[in-house]
């Protein structure tokens, strides 16, 4: 291949190191890169550059002694190559990073979340507005210092403001915060959500009217916030497992397969073989159960209630098998550390053989039903356009991010548990609309009862749990692993300072980024075509507001 | 050219919806999947993993192997369990010992994660499968588990 | 055939030996008014538990067994439920208005319901532009849902309301096209009338094709005029919760609720009596024994028999498709019914003026 320039062996670490002598490295864990924070924008700029236009993930920190600072997880969709940035505010009294929402679109919604829960500024973000947690709320709720009693439950409504903050670097290193208008007056503005039948859960959007047509919308999530990082702090790792089952709870297999990946990795600890076929055998499971939902849940959305209860009825199967081996059919606390929590039921191998028999023709009666439906088709069809660019912007993986042709399967990536070594085809559509969207998932349960074909009949015999010790340690320093959730790469950070509760750990909402890019897909839709977007979109609240 | 995709637009239309007819059609037809709910309590079997609440088996004299460590007490992520316990004389070798005086269980705080399962040494606590938990007020969640 | 007429000539003879005249046709008045509401409300209920019961049937569901055998009294509780609902009043709402479009959409469904020739001599109005009559009482119903949507200050009953508006119009369109074909098959408007030209055969035979196509597309538009799926825009649920009945509560929603189904039957009962022929009954040329037993079933059962069956059709449409778009909506009446309709109709006068039908 013609190489254009010299530098094309360098590791993006030397690249970066040779940009910025300042740059220091630390090898701890994953190891990361720490920049200085002058450059930072430039830095970003010149990484976008030279290919890295995924942010896989934004996370802000306390690293204690008033040093706040942000870790971005950065890969370019082009080489598969990956880094990790840290950057520490200017200094301990002023919280003021610059915002790269304008080099990675997805940051925008993550910076909103580091503000809310540290109280970083970011300079030049067009919306300082809390993420999560009310506009009244006092202090910064994941810093170390904050003061539980400041917030005692508050039994007043909160106003939604019109217009947001912004924060502005001058010349002379101070800042000034101007307001910016979201909705004016005069705008039809209707309010969809939080109790709404159609956004599957308790999301909530504001959104400006013409007619039938959308001018604006504006995304209000934290109705279902319930502090799940902060609460893993003061959780020991084990314990920390029960949580990932209520984040996206049509992924609570992959989740804690995550976040077991995760420790495991920190631990260096390597489960057995069969542990890794279970294991991935689960996640396909799941990835049916939460894709049988999500056809469901699309038809409903759509007006047709009797594809909602076929999608039902047949998921049901899928729950039955999960329940009768893991006792759980949403919350299933299957995975552990080192394994998994009891050996798969004697019954397992040949319901899900039954299973899949029963899924291919069934699947055949949705398209009928559904797909080929030329209601259907007119609305889906066309509507909710997401360019390739955009999705990898927003970091719009998962079933979006393949309608619109960006490859972003993590299974294919960073091929994980048995993916490595089973043969099945990630599906790709270009077209990036709403169809392209339904349709992905819809092949993506046949390439999972495909994986699941190939794995069933030769479980190897092994233990299904490696013995722990009794309190588990993770030795000091950061670890990101990441799994193809139902609906996206779902990642988990740890940043271990050696004791038996992590010091930080975030998780990579798979639903975040999808509503971050929502306000591109929808402006100048029609009502119901947000429907649509919105279904076909599949997000999962609790996933969003952890 | 346009005038002939506007009919065949429109015929593949009408058959893609009589397509859909014909399966919901078949399906008015065949046999419904409801499950009774409470008529066929009698033969509704909850799958022996199912973790429906913490029970303490114990045996025909009304023993069980609780030692009263406290280490399901310190798994859980809720502080769901409360152990209180007492400390009495063996009446054989006239030395004090541990004993459980109180396994306090609040099932409206627990969150079914196993961890106190796990836990235990003693294979002294195990889920249920009953998955019938409604009551009028939220004290009578809080159960002892054990026989005093 | 069983004259209904009999029955009521009786009853009007003896009244007028011990009443005057004007006393007995008020008297009269008033017992057929009262008659027609019990009417009203009993296939409101059948037809809201038929509903509950075939949709289920098409979900792989069993829909109401708890109350009553096979759960025939579920809709009796629930209309006591209704009536005992508080009727919450909106801030900032227009009062008058706001309280007076349930009554506006009931009062329309009423007029077209009395409209019904339900047996031989048991219609209640019966004129020679009856069919007209009909379509103009039925259209006033998209007043008061115009004004149920504007009146509750509420933004989602308003675009439910506009959707309604626009759709309703539109579609009245079609309804009348389709009519029309069958009127200039029988040269007549007067419903009782159309019902006996079709004593030789009904007008979906004896019009072939063209009646047909007239059929198909009266039950679309139909449809689409009593707003339920696929054409159920202006309540669109996921979309804009319950549209324009959103802040309506207890029997104010009761009545929009009832209106809707009985809307839904009349639609039917329309279709019966202009294409499937009324409360004829079935005959099959040649087959004379056949013929007697099917004349011995009362002309109501047949009328009912065949309004039910239209009302499981559109049931079956309602239940297996998703929703269109305002837009898609307009595109199928304007672009696909209105066009389709008009070269039916010409159709139609062709086959009737070269004595093409049956």
């Amino acid at each position: 291949m013609w190489k254009r320039n010299t530098s094309y062996n360098m590791t993006i670490r030397e690249k970066i190191t040779a940009w910025e002598p300042a740059a220091e490295w630390s090898a701890e864990g994953d190891g990361m890169l720490t920049v200085p924070v002058e450059t930072f924008h430039d830095l970003a700029v010149r990484l976008k550059r030279e290919g890295f236009d995924f942010l896989r993930s934004l996370t802000g920190m306390d690293w204690g002694e008033g040093r706040f600072g942000a870790v971005y997880h950065i890969e370019s969709t082009a080489t598969g190559e990956n880094i990790v940035l840290r950057v520490f505010t200017p200094a301990p009294d002023k919280c003021g990073l610059p915002s790269v929402g304008d080099v990675w679109k997805g940051a925008l919604l993550n910076e909103r979340e580091a503000y809310d829960y540290f109280g970083i500024q970011f300079l030049n973000h067009p919306d300082m507005r809390r993420l999560y947690l009310r506009d009244d709320w006092v202090g910064h709720p994941l810093r170390k210092d904050y003061d539980p009693a400041l917030n005692p439950l508050r039994m007043n409504n909160e106003v939604s403001q019109d217009s947001t903050p912004h924060f502005e670097l001058m010349p002379d290193g101070s800042l000034i915060r101007k307001r910016e208008v979201i909705f004016d007056e005069g705008e039809y503005v209707i309010n969809v959500g939080p109790q709404h039948p159609a956004t599957h859960g308790v999301l909530r959007f504001r959104v400006s009217l013409e007619g039938e047509i959308i001018r604006k919308l504006d995304v209000h999530c934290g109705y279902i916030h319930r502090g799940i990082e902060k609460m893993c702090e003061s959780l020991t790792y084990p314990q920390t497992l029960a949580l990932t089952d209520r984040l996206d709870y049509l992924g609570a297999s992959q989740n804690r397969h995550a976040l077991c990946m995760c420790i495991e990795k920190g631990l260096g600890l390597e489960v057995s073989r069969r542990v890794q076929y279970i294991r991935t055998i689960m996640d396909e499971l799941q990835r049916i159960d939460s894709h049988l939902l999500f056809f469901s849940c699309l038809c409903m959305d759509m007006g047709a209630l009797t594809a909602f209860f076929y999608g039902f009825r047949d998921r049901e199967k899928v729950l039955d098998i999960l329940e009768q081996t893991t006792g759980g059919r949403l919350i299933q606390n299957y995975n552990v550390i080192g394994g998994v929590q009891a050996d798969i039921h004697p019954d397992f191998v040949r319901r899900v053989k039954e299973f899949i028999a029963y899924m291919r023709p069934t699947l055949r009666e949705y398209h009928e039903i559904f797909t080929g439906n030329v209601i259907a088709r007119q609305r889906l069809v066309g509507t909710g356009v997401l360019t390739r660019e955009d999705a990898i912007s927003f970091g719009a993986t998962g079933g979006t991010g393949r309608a619109s042709g960006w490859a972003c399967d993590v299974r294919k990536r960073h091929p994980y548990a048995m993916y490595g070594e089973v043969d099945f085809d990630e599906v790709l559509f270009t077209e990036g609309d709403c169809y392209a969207r339904y349709m992905v998932r819809m092949r993506e349960i046949e390439q999972s009862l495909r994986i699941i074909e190939q794995l069933i009949d030769n479980i190897p015999e092994g233990e299904y749990r490696t013995k722990t010790k009794p309190v588990i340690r993770i030795p000091e320093g950061t670890y990101y692993s990441a799994v193809e959730g139902s609906r996206g790469e779902f990642g988990v950070f740890i940043e271990s300072r050696g004791d038996k509760s992590p010091y930080r750990m975030k998780f990579r909402s798979t639903g975040l980024p999808l509503v971050s890019c929502l306000e591109t897909i929808a402006r100048g839709a029609k009502i119901a075509d947000l429907i649509a977007i919105g279904g076909t979109l599949d997000y999962v609240v609790p996933d969003i507001d952890r | 050219m346009t005038n002939n995709s506007y009919i065949k637009g429109f015929l593949h239309g009408v058959g893609s919806l009589l397509t859909g007819l014909k399966v919901t059609g078949r399906e008015f037809f065949t046999p419904k999947v409801t499950e009774q709910y409470p008529e066929n309590r009698a033969t509704l079997k909850m799958f022996d993993r199912y973790r429906g609440e913490l029970t303490m088996p114990h045996d025909a004299d009304g023993n069980n192997r609780c030692i009263a460590c406290g280490l399901c007490q310190t798994a859980c992520p809720n502080g769901t369990i409360r152990i209180t316990v007492e400390t009495v004389t063996d009446p054989e070798t006239g030395k004090p010992k541990r004993r459980l005086a109180r396994y306090e269980y609040d099932l409206g705080s627990c969150m079914f994660c196993q961890l106190c399962v796990n836990a235990c040494p003693h294979d002294a606590i195990r889920f249920s499968t009953n998955f019938e938990h409604a009551v009028y007020t939220r004290s009578k969640l809080v159960k002892t588990l054990n026989k005093i | 055939m069983f004259d209904f007429s009999i029955v009521t000539q009786a009853i009007h003879t003896a009244l007028l030996s011990i009443m005057p005249e004007g006393l007995a046709i008020f008297l009269e008045c008033v017992v057929v008014g009262v008659c027609l509401l019990l009417m009203y409300t009993v296939i409101a209920i059948v037809m809201i538990f038929m509903e509950r019961k075939v949709c289920a049937a098409f979900q792989c569901r069993l829909g109401p067994v708890r109350v009553g055998p096979w759960g025939t009294l579920q809709v009796i509780c629930d209309v006591f439920k209704m009536l005992t609902k508080e009727i919450i009043t909106i801030r900032h709402a227009d009062r008058f208005l706001y309280n007076l479009a349930p009554y506006i959409v009931i009062l329309a469904s009423v007029l077209a319901f009395s409209c019904l020739p339900i047996n031989r001599g048991m219609e209640v109005l019966d004129f020679n532009v009856g069919v007209f009559f009909t379509m103009a009482a039925s259209s006033i119903g998209v007043v008061g849902i115009l004004l149920a949507g504007w009146s509750s200050n509420n933004k989602y009953s308003l675009i439910g309301a506009m959707r309604s508006g626009a759709q309703m119009i539109s579609y009245e369109l079609s309804i009348g096209l389709s009519i029309l074909t069958i009127v200039v098959l029988t040269d007549t408007m007067q419903l009782s009338e159309i019902v006996e030209r079709q004593a030789d055969g009904w007008f979906i035979f004896k019009g072939h094709i063209p009646a047909i196509i007239a059929f198909i597309i009266y039950l679309i538009a139909g449809n689409a005029e009593v707003n339920r799926g696929p054409f159920d825009l202006p309540e669109a649920e996921s979309e804009l919760t319950a549209g324009y009945h959103t802040e309506y509560s207890g029997m104010h929603f009761g009545l929009f609720y009832v209106a809707e189904f009985v809307n839904l039957f009349i639609i039917a009962g329309l279709a019966a009596t202009i294409f499937l022929g009324g409360w004829m009954p079935l005959h099959i040329p040649g087959l004379d024994a056949f013929n007697t037993v099917m004349d011995y079933i009362p002309g109501f059962v047949w009328f009912f028999a065949k309004a039910f069956f239209v009302v499981w059709l559109l049931m079956w449409i309602k239940w297996t498709f998703p929703r269109l778009r305002v837009d898609q909506i307009l595109t199928l009446e304007w672009k696909y019914l209105v066009p389709i309709g008009l070269a039916n109709l010409l159709l139609m006068v062709i086959v009737v003026v070269f004595k093409l039908h049956f």
